[in-house]
């Protein structure tokens, strides 16, 4: 049985009740990355987070996309994030202070920064299309033409770059040699 | 070379130039044959001085009257300004030609005797001949511009001269004294010559004088740049206020205060105004002003004459008075008495000074006259030629001094300057009283010398100059002075002053035996005379209780005469000691407010910089705040800016 | 019909959202790793906002997508970069939080 085209007794489509179920997932998510005390639950917040945004991406018809944020950031980076918390916990962490001294400072920037933005981007007449349900660009096939046409230079940079940091990081990460033994 | 009369006139300059570049270089490896050079040179320079003094004396054709122009270069060319190097001759050149020369010949021979024991030997006559060259352009030359280089360079071999023995304390002082004195007097000459440019646009003697004849400068202008060119005569020949350095000029060797200081440098100044007479005589104004300083420096030094112990410092005095005497002259309009002045006056003061030196030379260095005494008939010729200089400066005839000065003193009194008639009466009979007073300290009455002292006569290198002095001492009044009003040096002289004569309203006139002319002869004899017995009176043999009784009734007088009527004193008191208050005021500006304004910048720069280094807390995350925060600015003005 | 799904505006007022949340993460924590998963955080706001604008903007039809891709790729290798340094660095200081890390102060 097909839906409804909208949610019954709300009357919202179920796109926009959908988008705004995961924005305020990914907003109140992110929240608590910033603002919690357990760093390990900062990063499963994360891991939340970045779930989230990737269903939006679904609905914005970027399923490849979402597809890579799943396995590109949760599966690697957010896992990684967890190891490096993992190797740098220290003792009395439960007893510091999370936040620093310019946390006020910062919070006043951090608020300015985002209305700025947001009243810029959003009064600015862009010139979008208006769609009924949700957008339908042309999907993957457009976006490979695009990837392997005229981005193709930086698509290979790209992946010369993630070499590089593949080499990089493995070195900056390595043990220190140990000093050979002197002969007495 | 062209064939002018003046084809050998640019060897005059020429030859003492190579005597001194020669004597220079290689001087020191000749050692006591360093003066040959020079000695020859000079004497080249004597003879072709001669060629061109006589005939333009007598009044040859080209030489004579206007005189004959020679131009050797264009020296600046400068737009409209064009300053040319050239040589003039005419009669007023060849009576300073007269002089310079003969004297410079003579004191480089005598030099050769006194100088034998110096270490410097050859540095004094490279010197010698750097002052010949020197004041020979100042006379030859027919551009002020040149006349000015060559007033400053005559300056600097005064400098060099009076500072020979460098190594002592007091000629390095002096020759300072000098130095600096004369410059401040060139001030007002540089300002004068700028004066000329502006009113004629050029420097050249001859279209300055054609200008004036003209009518072209005249009223407030004329006396003011006449009293600036003025300027330069009052140092170069020191005249009051700036007579201070000749007495300390002293210093130098005495063929230097013979040559430089007697017969040459300090005619320099009488010979400036001679020369530009037409510029004083457009001014009565400055004419009164040169008459007054000139007749006051007379008495001025005279009166110091009186006290000074001094063999040298005697003569300088009155060398100050003798040149007050010209400057008298020729601010009365008495032009042409007062270069027969200087003509005498440079063979008589030359040989007291010549002969100064030999008295020092014979008593080993001496020269405080109360340590002489009784040498007359130790050192004969010396003594001889020592009365006739003297009997010559104070005037009585029938020797040189006698024609010059008797002339000075009439031509005021009939130009209507009673005043300075008067005056230089009195100085008449001062300068017969203390020169005749210098005489009998030193050679009458009991030797007074240092008993281990062996007083001998000069070499011949020496009394003969003294001698060959002597000559024009006795005769060249009566030659050139001759009949009176009439003379050879009347005749040659009057084309020289004849546009200042028409400026000034002066006729020539006739002398009267039985006239005015001969009354005033009569007082200045008279006056001349009585001098001349009270000084030998008081000074022939010993007479130490009168002369104390004097000087002690007289005490105030005597005393201040002996400090040179303190005037020394005061130039330190007021440049000196004054000049060194404002200018540690001004060192303490310097140091407080100027630097402390740079140091103060320079503060301001670190401090600020402490001030702001707070800012680099090392921390990223702080930078990072930074960077949010101009962030939002930068969007803030420029959504602001958009709207 | 969809009011905020098919509008373009709302994409991006949500992502400028999300990257204050993520700024005052990375200004205001003290934990490295902290400001690395607030990096991250902003990071996906940009994602965010480009592929909005791909879906919406008829002229940029696949640049959204492939501009998306691309960050994803540069955030991994980023991230790589600077968990490794901070391990380094927290091998040195023994201690994971920024404010100790004052070596360059004046």
């Amino acid at each position: 049985m097909p839906l409804p085209p909208t949610i019954p007794f709300i009357g919202i489509t179920w796109a926009d009740a959908l988008f705004l179920l995961l924005g305020g997932v990914v907003l109140g998510s992110a929240t608590l990355v910033v603002l919690g005390r357990d760093i390990i639950r900062n990063g499963l917040m994360l891991i939340l987070t970045l779930g989230a945004l990737a269903g939006i991406y679904v609905v914005l018809g970027a399923s490849i996309v979402a597809g890579a944020q799943v396995l590109v950031y949760i599966g690697a980076i957010s896992v990684l994030i967890l190891f490096a918390i993992m190797l740098t916990q220290s003792k009395s962490a439960s007893a510091q202070l999370n936040f620093q001294t310019q946390a006020l400072p910062a919070a006043l920037a951090s608020a300015l920064i985002g209305i700025l933005l947001a009243v810029a981007l959003g009064a600015t007449q862009w010139g979008s299309t208006v769609y009924n349900d949700t957008p339908d660009p042309a999907g993957t096939a457009t976006a490979a033409a695009v990837l392997f046409g005229p981005w193709l230079l930086a698509f290979e940079v790209a992946s010369v770059l993630i070499l590089a940091a593949v080499i990089g990081g493995i070195y900056l990460a390595m043990k220190p040699a140990e000093s050979e033994e002197i002969e007495a | 070379m062209t064939d002018t009369p003046l084809s050998t006139a640019p060897l005059l300059l020429i030859l003492p130039l190579i005597g001194f570049a020669f004597t220079a270089a290689f001087g020191r490896r000749l050692g006591k044959r360093a003066h040959i050079v020079p000695l020859v040179a000079i004497a080249a320079v004597w003879v072709l001085a001669m060629g061109l003094a006589i005939p333009a004396l007598l009044g040859d054709p080209a030489l004579g009257g206007e005189g004959s122009s020679l131009t050797l270069f264009t020296w600046i060319a400068s737009g409209d300004l064009i300053f040319n190097v050239g040589i003039h001759v005419d009669g007023l050149t060849g009576a300073l030609l007269l002089v310079v020369t003969s004297v410079g010949a003579l004191v480089h021979l005598y030099s050769v005797g006194y100088m034998s024991h110096d270490g410097s030997y050859w540095r004094f006559f490279a010197y010698l001949n750097l002052f010949m060259f020197s004041m020979l352009l100042l006379v030859l030359a027919d551009n002020l511009l040149v006349v000015f280089a060559a007033w400053e360079l005559v300056g600097l071999s005064s400098y060099l001269l009076i500072g020979f023995w460098y190594t002592k304390r007091e000629p390095g002082l002096a020759s300072k004294k000098a130095f600096i004195t004369n410059r401040v007097g060139d001030v007002g000459f540089a300002l004068g010559l700028m004066g000329l440019v502006a009113v004629f646009g050029s420097l050249d003697i001859h279209t300055i004088l054609a200008g004036i004849e003209a009518g072209a400068l005249t009223g407030p202008a004329a006396t003011v740049i006449a009293l600036l060119v003025f300027c330069g005569a009052v140092g170069k020949s020191a005249q009051f206020p700036l007579h201070v350095w000749l007495p300390d000029a002293m210093e130098g060797p005495t063929p230097v205060s013979a040559l430089i200081h007697a017969a040459t440098m300090v005619n320099a100044g009488v010979y400036l105004v001679a020369r530009m007479s037409p510029l004083f005589a457009a001014s009565h104004e400055a004419m009164l002003i040169v008459a007054a300083i000139g007749i006051f420096t007379a008495i001025f030094a005279a009166s110091i004459a009186f006290t000074q112990t001094d063999i040298k410092r005697v003569l300088a005095f009155s060398t100050l008075s003798q040149l007050g005497y010209m400057f008298a002259a020729l601010g009365v309009g008495a032009w042409i008495p007062a270069i027969f002045h200087l003509i005498t006056h440079g063979f008589f003061k030359g040989l007291l000074f010549l002969g100064s030196g030999s008295v020092i030379h014979a008593v080993d260095g001496e020269q405080e006259m109360p340590k002489m005494g009784g040498l007359a008939r130790k050192i004969p010729i010396t003594y001889a030629t020592m009365l006739i200089g003297t009997i010559a400066i104070a005037g009585l005839p029938p020797l040189a001094g006698f024609w010059s000065k008797d002339e000075i003193l009439g031509e005021a009194f009939k130009f209507g300057f009673g005043w300075v008639w008067l005056v230089g009466l009195l100085v008449a009979g001062m300068t017969a009283f203390y020169m005749f007073r210098l005489i009998g300290m030193t050679f009458w009455g009991e030797s007074r010398v240092n008993p281990a002292v062996r007083v001998h006569e000069s070499p011949w290198t020496m009394t003969l100059p003294l001698v060959a002095l002597a000559v024009p001492t006795i005769v060249a009044g009566f030659l050139l002075g001759f009949p009176f009003a009439d003379g050879i040096l009347v005749h040659g002289l009057e084309p020289v002053f004849a546009p200042a004569n028409e400026l000034l309203g002066h006729e020539h006139e006739a002398w009267t035996l039985f006239g005015i002319d001969g009354l005033l002869m009569l007082a200045s004899v008279t006056i001349a005379a009585i001098g001349t017995a009270i000084g030998i009176r008081l000074f022939s043999s010993d007479h130490t209780q009168l002369l104390s009784s004097i000087t002690t009734r007289l005490r105030p007088l005597y005393e201040g005469s002996r400090s040179r009527w303190y005037f020394d004193d005061l130039n330190d008191l007021v440049f000196v000691q004054a000049g060194g208050r404002v200018a540690r005021a001004l060192w303490w500006f310097d140091r407080r407010v100027v630097d402390g304004a740079v140091n103060g910048v320079g503060t301001i720069a670190s401090s600020s910089g402490r001030g702001l280094r707070q800012i680099q807390t090392g921390r990223v995350q702080n930078y990072a705040l930074g960077i949010a925060v101009g962030l939002i600015a930068m969007v803030i003005v420029y959504l602001m800016v958009a709207a | 019909m969809s009011m905020i799904a098919g509008h373009l505006e709302p994409y991006l007022v949500l992502s400028s959202l999300l990257f204050s949340i993520g700024a005052f993460g990375f200004l205001a924590r003290r934990n490295a790793i902290s400001m690395l998963m607030s990096i991250e955080v902003m990071l996906n706001a940009v994602n965010l906002a480009a592929l909005a604008f791909g879906a919406f903007m008829p002229t940029l039809a696949g640049q959204g997508v492939a501009f998306a891709l691309l960050i994803i790729a540069v955030a991994a290798a980023e991230a790589t970069v600077g968990l490794a340094i901070v391990i380094a660095i927290y091998r040195n200081r023994k201690t994971p939080l920024v404010d100790e890390y004052d070596a360059m102060r004046q």
